[in-house]
């Protein structure tokens, strides 16, 4: 057993680290506060070879493994949760399926120009009605002669105003329950696909969200993905993959946090000696860092198992449980050894707070990532 | 083709110094290494003149074994090709030693046009490995160099040099070496699939013996302790009357004559 990265690993995190030190942080306020979409950021991405990490060369991917890939969306996230977002999103939700379930031809039509980072992938699960409950969506695919018809709203969808192509869920059988969901490849301009506003939410604001409308939206027969009733499991193996990624979300604010925990304690003097002299503030400081190499361990793990080919749901489970709690709860106790000083906008741990909250709800839900979890131990 | 060399040092990270607040002693037991940071305009500089003529590229250092992990971290950012003169020997050496082991591993190699350094090591920033390196090969050379121009065709390059008070333009026959400074160029970050092939790129290892050369480390840091600032806590007003006051205690201290 060794604790180890590779030297590619090692040289990918530092590299991702200048990078944001020079591009990422600079903005990550701005782009929090307006909010906006940082389109020169993700340009540079993709320049990067950070688009399409995990998935081969000829499939326009960097071809490195998944360890690469989760290294990358910490460091990103360590500087800005909402940029790290957007990778996770188009990376783990929207290629992913792709790569897995996709014909030869899919791949060379949509992962291809995804991986090279010529345009972003978007998700379209989550309904006003079916959030954790998956099979409770009301979206319909009606094969009418050569085309499937889709109709209803999806709610919540992560990269939707700048996505270049959906992979969007839909019962092609009601009857079936989860085993009659079917997952599409819907590109962006479609005739019936409306991206409705933005969604003001409470962190990862620069990640933009949006209500997806399918109106008669007519796509080829060709767009299904795998085949008819398959939308389900497509959805949860998609999801397992995706929560190490947010594991390594988490595990970036959380990391964040701690760096900035760390530098003001050392700055700020009460009672005439910096507060990193006071045993409170040891102590929020010994447990923050405690949990957030827990997290980082857990995160990597579950990525190593993926690389290994071994199953991982549960370890990704673990993962973002433990990372985004750590990341919610250590955030908060930044504010708090910042004090009143921490509360106010511009202040990163202000933002760090916000942004933490969202990584105990996406990609399933810490309630249901402890279903998981008992699941596999109770099995 | 263009034959370049470009040296460059594994050093300390200054950032992952730690210092003992009582002692002022540096903690080093945890420290990372990268690629001292003119050396990267070096490595930069030279993948510059590999993408715009066609240069053949050759990043080249000298180091102890354990210092393996810079020749990926080099071949990332361009070059061609790795040369590791590498013994357990290799640290704490002073400037004169590395150049005779560079000139040595240099003349090994055979043909080259072009040599650039660094103007100086982030660590020790001694500035001398490059000039000296000239000297010993014989070869012209223009330290202070923020702007470097290859004439194809004639055998020759032209170099500004950043002076104190001016600037310098020389052209000079190759081969030769330059040393260059951090705004000649922005060292690329690099990507994903340049990290990736860095790994399928040739490294010559290169020993001591095969270059037949000793080398005893002969330079001993006796001490080093961190810097500290003592404030003298005083505090002016901003008022007309308070200028006096400042001055005085700048003259006092010494600051102003």
């Amino acid at each position: 057993m060794h604790f180890q990265l590779t030297e590619e690993q090692q040289l990918v995190k530092a590299n991702v680290r200048e990078f944001c030190q020079k591009y990422v942080e600079p903005i990550a306020n701005e782009v929090d506060q307006q909010p906006r979409y940082p389109a020169e950021t993700v340009k540079r991405l993709a320049e990067q070879d950070w688009l399409g990490i995990p998935y081969p060369q000829e499939y326009g991917g960097a071809g490195a493994d998944y360890l690469t890939y989760i290294l990358t969306i910490e460091e990103l996230s360590r500087a800005c949760a909402a940029t790290g977002f957007i990778v996770e999103v188009h990376t783990s939700l929207a290629s992913f399926p792709l790569y897995k379930f996709g014909t030869e031809e899919q791949k060379k039509k949509y992962l291809v120009p995804l991986c090279k980072g010529e345009m972003l992938g978007s998700f379209a699960l989550t309904e006003p009605g079916a959030g954790t409950d998956v099979a409770a969506g009301l979206t319909t695919a009606v094969l009418d002669g050569n085309e499937y018809v889709l109709n209803g709203t999806k709610m919540f969808i992560s990269n939707s105003p700048v996505a270049g192509v959906f992979i969007v869920f839909a019962s092609t059988d009601k009857s079936k329950g989860p085993k009659g969901l079917s997952a599409f490849i819907v590109p962006d301009g479609t005739p019936g696909l409306k991206v409705g506003g933005h969604q003001n939410k409470m962190g990862i604001r620069g990640a933009l969200t949006a209500e997806v409308v399918l109106k008669d939206c007519r796509i080829p027969k060709e767009n299904l993905l795998s085949q008819e009733g398959q939308g389900f499991k497509i959805a949860m193996m998609t999801l397992d993959g995706g929560r190490i990624g947010i594991a390594a979300q988490a595990l970036g604010i959380a990391q964040a946090a701690l760096d900035e925990s760390i530098r003001y304690s050392k700055e700020r003097v009460q009672f005439g000696k910096p507060i990193a002299a006071l045993q409170p503030i040891q102590w929020m400081i010994a447990d923050m860092a405690t949990d957030v190499e827990a997290s980082r361990f857990l995160t990597y793990y579950a990525a190593w198992c993926y690389d290994q080919g071994r199953s991982y749901a549960k370890e990704a489970a673990m993962a973002k449980l433990k990372a985004s709690e750590t990341a919610a709860h250590h955030t908060n106790r930044a504010v708090q050894i910042h004090g009143g000083i921490g509360y106010i906008k511009d202040q990163k741990v202000e933002r760090l707070f916000r942004d933490a909250k969202i990584t105990e709800i996406y990609e399933g839900t810490s309630e249901v990532m402890r279903m998981v979890i008992a699941g596999s131990m109770l099995r | 083709m263009l034959k370049v060399i470009a040296c460059f040092k594994w050093v300390m990270d200054e950032a992952d110094i730690k210092v003992d607040t009582g002692s002022r002693r540096l903690i080093l037991d945890r420290v990372g290494y990268k690629i001292s940071l003119y050396d990267r305009n070096a490595i930069e500089e030279a993948a510059r003149l590999q993408e715009q003529h066609g240069a053949g590229v050759v990043a080249m250092t000298v180091a102890p074994p354990t210092a393996k992990q810079c020749l990926k971290d080099a071949l990332s950012r361009g070059p061609d090709k790795a040369c590791f003169v590498n013994d357990p020997s290799l640290v704490d050496l002073e400037p004169a030693q590395t150049t005779a082991i560079l000139a040595a591993a240099i003349e090994a190699l055979g043909d080259f046009d072009l040599i650039i350094c660094g103007e100086g090591s982030s660590d020790l920033y001694t500035q001398q490995v490059g000039p000296a390196l000239a000297e010993k090969l014989e070869i012209p050379c223009a330290t202070y160099v923020n702007k470097l121009t290859y004439m194809e065709g004639e055998k020759r390059i032209i170099a500004e040099r950043k002076l104190d008070d001016c600037m310098e333009v020389v052209s000079m026959p190759l081969p030769a070496l330059v040393t260059v400074l951090p705004d000649i160029n922005t060292p690329r970050i690099p990507t994903l699939k340049q990290v990736l092939a860095a790994s399928r790129k040739p490294i010559d290892n290169i020993t001591l013996d095969a270059l037949g050369v000793a080398c005893e480390g002969c330079m001993q840091t006796t001490g080093i302790l961190a810097a500290t600032m003592e404030r003298r806590r005083l505090r002016f007003g901003a008022g007309e009357e308070d200028i006096r006051a400042i001055i005085g205690a700048l003259l006092k201290e010494g600051v102003i004559a």
